[in-house]
């Protein structure tokens, strides 16, 4: 979840947006007993459609043709993530960024807070994808991991250069040249943000300064969460062991592993949360955790306990990212939305709203026309030496990504 | 033990001797918020007679059946059962055992088990159960029938179930609530010689709650006619029958032709009646007041329809007879008097004489030794319609 | 039936009511007409229950080494159910035993609830029975999550607890089974209270007084009488809870810690995280079949189809 300085929302709704999508999305039948099995089964099965389980299994990803209606058709449909737009402070239907796009284009946005979990949602989108067949959305956002695998397996479309010439010349100069993206031609950020170490100052007497304190100090006891999505997690384990998230051998992975296991063994993990990590740690129930920047210091605005750190061994900089799915047939709609928020102003209103880091170049200067006081904000414009602490998780192959992930949730308990 | 005041006691006991056992009502009043159900009751069965309760339903006999049985607590009154007073004590503290009128058989029980039930509770060694089971299942005609659940049985099977069931405790008194309600006319008549015999082969005190009069004639040694919650009548069938005790009974238990009259007080052994203008004789033995406004009854067997001279020394009624139904059997008449009612005559079908066709002119007219006078004061206006 | 027949057709207007003579059994009839009249309720079946066991169980089958954007190659690889039981045996067990302690207490907690709506709640029943009801009406989640804050560790449940010689300052419910179990109690025991209460409701009070007058004392006429009637209550009850007790993950989720995980939270994490669909296929189904053994050796000894 990404949610706003402005207006958060109470823990507990915000506990149930983000588990809610999962539990929809997967096994509905939990009260139907035997059916969570079968639903499983079923959409095992239907996710295998169409394809001959016999046939050999290499390069079946279809290049899908997909015709350009957005010349006569000037709307598009944007599925993003939960409370990660600008929103009007009367009416939380209006966003004044799209309000902007439409008087500038013409083109209608439909937008969408329908994403909350990167697998849950490719889960949904998956199966028309490989198939080539349409879905609604013509923008999604994915975490970096997530857009590296659609981008691999020909789900999404490649941008024109000439529609999108202020993406790739305000792109944040760190964020250019990404392993899975080379030519700023597939992903554009929309936020970035780090993983530290968040922690509640009621509980927890002593500030925690790395992620080796939070794995074995014996105060924290029972008191800890870490995350359940891999990169956030092991990406911060590996730093700890001293190697680079973003070149790391198998074997590094593994001690990483028995690292994690030691904390999880002696009983320092109290739970391996999703995204209602934060509600946890508002209520005191966890003490220290692995949270999200913007998150963590938004809660932290309200309740001055709530405190974000970066450890000590560096924190986890990652982003998420606009895609245009290769069946959009507004691609050209699409473009101009992310040449749009690529506008140094547009970002930076955007910026504004939402807590997370601008990937945009020159909106720190136009940040100053809109609030001043968050031009220094290190949070939305980290200076260099900040960021020199951040580091990127590797693109991993899709079997390697599925070992270790297999060997993470071994660890978990799942 | 006769030491509670009785003042209503059974005159014909099979034992004659009320001093030992029975069972003792003694001013019992029960009620249900503002509804009296029974009526200050108070009652002596002695031991080892077939008493029966009879009465319409509502008149309070069921609930008096159930305070028995310690399923309902009696809102003042105290209850004996052999000298020792049962009237607080819990339903499964009591030796007494109840014949329901649903029969209550327990569903997921075999015949068998159902019977040895009561034994069980009462701890009966398992050796001494098995025999006694068998025993009573004998006595009642389903031997082969101990491993069937109550749902394999015909409605007069399953009552010979849940009579075995209640005599297998050898309670000291047996109750049974409507037990043959629910049986089609002829297994009722069957059932009930059939509880008769049993009753007096096993010798304990059976006390029977019915509607039914016949049944309760048939089987019982003594009936209590109760109405509202108190005891109209109380004695032997015959007794009962032959000279009710008030117009409720008369016409509760068979049917009464009810004459509207005036006693005009003792005439040598008889006393004098008028009615609608006419006299009347009824013999003092046979009335129950000797002046005031009374009804004089006669049941329809006792009147006789003639075309011809009356004879000597009978009461006699002139009319017309409006209906006449041929039973077989007999023939029922309504002949309507002078004074515009009509009057119910059963003439037995003796062979002399064919039925008399409606429109004929007849005399009716009874033996004085074959009518009854009742006061006027009480019970008429609730008296049961003729059936 | 014709032999019955004894009058001439030409009486039938007279004294005794005949009853119409049945069609004879077999001889008119089509002996294709039940399967057309199985048709619809067979096609049901094979659409929503035999086509989809079928593909989940051709799909435990599967090569792992696939994915779903390159397709699976189907080779008979029954190792899957190995590795899966092998694997995650303790989560297999916990889920069993999670479930049976939940499932014990709704029995224990839901048997007197649904004794005293069906026998002794008089006018109060239909509120009650609401009562029963009513988490229905808000989300499974949300009723999870308000445990999460009932036994935070910083809640009153914990306080009071906190006070007994029992618990120090730093034990906790929350994350621990106790949670788990405490939170499947609380989810399934309106499916164990109906059951118990539409078979105690049958239940005829006079049987009771039977057994009063002969001679039972209530505690005895309860568990030679009432109990047993109500068996076919207490096994649909107890099945009702069990079975989706123990495929559950919500409650492991959300009120456990990774010591607490159950089969579910398992097959969740295998399909959507790791994608290892044959595995997740693998281990529901071995979930299902293990759950349809419990429950045949369940309902065959507890012999329901006897009780009335």
């Amino acid at each position: 979840m990404r949610s706003s300085s402005r207006k958060p929302l109470s823990p507990e709704a915000k506990a149930l947006l983000d588990v809610m999508p999962t539990r929809r999305g997967l096994l509905r039948g939990v009260a139907a007993g035997g059916a969570l099995a079968l639903t499983g089964g079923a959409l095992a099965a239907c996710g295998a459609k169409g394809k001959n389980p016999t046939a050999a299994t290499s390069s079946a990803a279809k290049v899908c043709a997909t015709p350009d209606v957005s010349a006569s058709e000037r709307k598009l449909v944007f599925s993003n993530w939960v409370e990660y737009m600008d929103t009007d402070e009367k009416n939380a239907k209006k966003h004044p960024t799209l309000d902007g796009f439409k008087a500038k284009t013409g083109i209608e946005v439909t937008y969408r807070e329908d994403i909350n979990d990167n697998d849950e949602f490719y889960g949904k989108i998956r199966t028309q994808l490989t198939e080539c067949q349409a879905i609604e959305p013509d923008v999604v956002v994915f975490t970096d991991w997530m857009a590296a695998k659609l981008i691999k397996a020909n789900q999404v479309a490649k941008f024109e250069p000439t529609k999108v010439a202020n993406f790739q010349k305000n792109l944040a100069p760190s964020l250019k040249a990404r392993a899975f993206d080379p030519e700023m031609v597939y992903a554009a950020p929309w936020q970035s943000g780090f993983t530290g170490i968040g922690y509640n100052a009621k509980i927890v007497k002593t500030p925690v300064k790395s992620i080796d304190e939070l794995l074995t100090r014996a105060d924290l006891k029972g008191k800890v969460s870490v995350m359940t999505e891999l990169n956030d997690t092991m990406g911060l384990i590996l730093l700890s062991l001293g190697k680079d998230p973003a070149n790391f051998t198998a074997a590094d992975y593994d001690a990483a592993i028995d690292k994690l296991k030691k904390a999880v063994d002696s009983g320092q993990i109290r739970r391996v949360a999703g995204n209602d990590y934060l509600t946890d740690l508002a209520k005191g129930d966890v003490g220290a955790c692995i949270g999200w920047s913007g998150d963590v210091i938004a809660t932290g605005a309200d309740d001055e306990n709530v405190k974000y750190v970066i450890p000590e061994e560096g924190q986890m900089y990652w982003s998420d990212n606009m895609l245009i799915p290769i069946t959009s047939t507004h691609a050209s709609n699409a473009m101009a939305l992310i040449d749009y928020y690529y506008d140094p102003k547009v970002a930076a209103e955007l910026a504004a709203w939402v807590n997370y880091i601008c990937p945009v170049a020159g909106a720190k200067e136009a940040m100053k026309d809109i609030d001043p006081e968050l031009v220094e904000d290190s949070f939305i414009f980290p200076t260099d030496a900040e960021l020199s602490k951040a580091h990127a998780f590797m693109t991993l192959a899709d079997d390697v990504r599925k070992d270790y992930e297999r060997k993470f949730r071994a660890v978990i308990g799942a | 033990m006769s030491v509670a005041p009785t003042p209503v006691a059974a005159s014909a006991a099979a034992t004659g001797a009320p001093a030992t056992g029975g069972l003792t009502l003694t001013g019992v009043t029960k009620r249900f918020g503002a509804f009296v159900a029974v009526d200050d009751l108070s009652l002596h069965i002695p031991e080892g007679s077939f008493f029966a309760l009879l009465g319409a339903s509502g008149c309070g006999k069921t609930t008096t059946l159930r305070m028995v049985a310690g399923l309902e607590e009696p809102t003042t009154g105290a209850i004996t059962l052999g000298g020792a007073d049962i009237t607080r004590m819990r339903p499964y503290q009591r030796p007494v055992n109840t014949v329901f009128q649903s029969y209550a058989l327990f569903p997921h029980m075999t015949v068998e088990q159902n019977v040895a039930f009561g034994l069980q509770q009462r701890k009966v060694k398992r050796a001494e159960i098995k025999p006694a089971v068998q025993a009573m299942l004998d006595l009642v005609q389903l031997a082969d029938y101990g491993h069937r659940r109550p749902a394999q049985l015909s409605g007069g099977q399953q009552q010979r179930v849940a009579l075995a069931r209640a005599l297998v405790n050898h309670p000291q008194v047996l109750l049974l609530d409507e037990p043959l309600g629910a049986l089609d006319l002829k297994l009722r008549r069957q059932m009930q010689i059939e509880l008769k015999r049993i009753q007096t082969e096993v010798g304990l005190t059976f006390v029977h709650v019915t509607h039914d009069q016949e049944e309760a004639m048939t089987m019982a040694d003594t009936v209590a006619v109760m109405n509202a919650g108190r005891i109209e009548q109380l004695g032997p069938p015959t007794e009962i029958y032959e000279f009710p005790a008030s117009a409720f009974v008369a016409n509760f238990l068979g049917q009464s032709n009810l004459l509207t009259a005036q006693a005009q007080g003792p005439s040598g052994a008889d006393v004098a009646v008028e009615a609608y203008g006419s006299r009347f004789a009824v013999p003092a033995a046979r009335s129950r007041i000797t002046s005031g406004p009374a009804h004089l009854g006669v049941r329809p067997e006792k009147l006789h329809v003639t075309t011809e001279v009356v004879p000597e020394g009978h009461n006699a009624v002139p009319g017309v007879i409006t209906d006449s139904s041929y039973v077989g059997v007999s023939t029922q008449y309504l002949v309507r008097a002078p004074w515009g009612d009509e009057l119910a005559v059963f003439a037995p079908n003796s062979g002399t004489g064919g039925p008399l066709h409606p429109g004929t002119e007849v005399t009716v007219h009874w033996h004085p030794a074959h009518s009854f006078l009742l006061s006027a004061e009480s019970g008429a206006e609730t008296a049961a319609e003729p059936v | 039936m014709s032999a019955v027949v004894t009058t001439p057709a030409g009486t039938a207007g007279g004294d005794t009511y005949e009853p119409p003579p049945e069609p004879v059994a077999g001889a008119k009839r089509r002996w294709w007409v039940p399967y057309v009249q199985l048709f619809p309720g067979g096609l049901w079946l094979v659409i929503f229950f035999a086509l989809p066991v079928a593909l989940l169980a051709q799909s435990t089958l599967w090569d792992p080494a696939g994915s779903l954007e390159n397709g699976y190659e189907l080779t008979w690889r029954w190792q899957n159910f190995s590795d899966g039981i092998s694997t995650y045996s303790d989560q297999f067990l916990r889920s069993l035993g999670y479930a049976l302690v939940a499932t014990i207490l709704c029995l224990i907690i839901g048997y007197p609830l649904a004794y005293a709506i069906a026998l002794k709640a008089g006018r109060w029943r239909n509120l009650m029975l609401i009562g029963v009801i009513a988490p229905f009406f808000t989300s499974f989640l949300v009723r999870t999550l308000a445990w999460k804050t009932i036994l935070s560790d910083h809640g009153w449940v914990m306080d009071v607890l906190r006070m007994t010689p029992f618990f120090g300052p730093d034990d906790r419910l929350l994350a621990t089974p106790a949670a788990v179990i405490a939170g499947l109690t609380y989810n399934f025991v309106p499916f164990m209270v109906l059951p118990l209460y539409a078979s105690l409701g049958k239940l005829d009070p006079r049987l009771l007084e039977a057994a009063g007058d002969l001679y039972a004392h209530p505690i005895k006429s309860f568990f030679r009488v009432t109990l047993p009637l109500s068996m076919p209550g207490v096994v649909g009850g107890t099945l009702m809870t069990f079975i989706p007790a123990a495929g559950d993950y919500i409650n492991a989720e959300l009120l456990g810690s990774p010591a607490t995980t159950m089969i579910g939270n398992v097959i969740q994490s295998q399909y959507l995280r790791v994608g290892d669909i044959p595995v997740a296929a693998a281990l529901s189904f071995t979930l299902m079949a293990g759950i349809l053994i419990l429950v045949a050796i369940y309902v065959a000894v507890s012999g329901t189809d006897e009780v009335v």
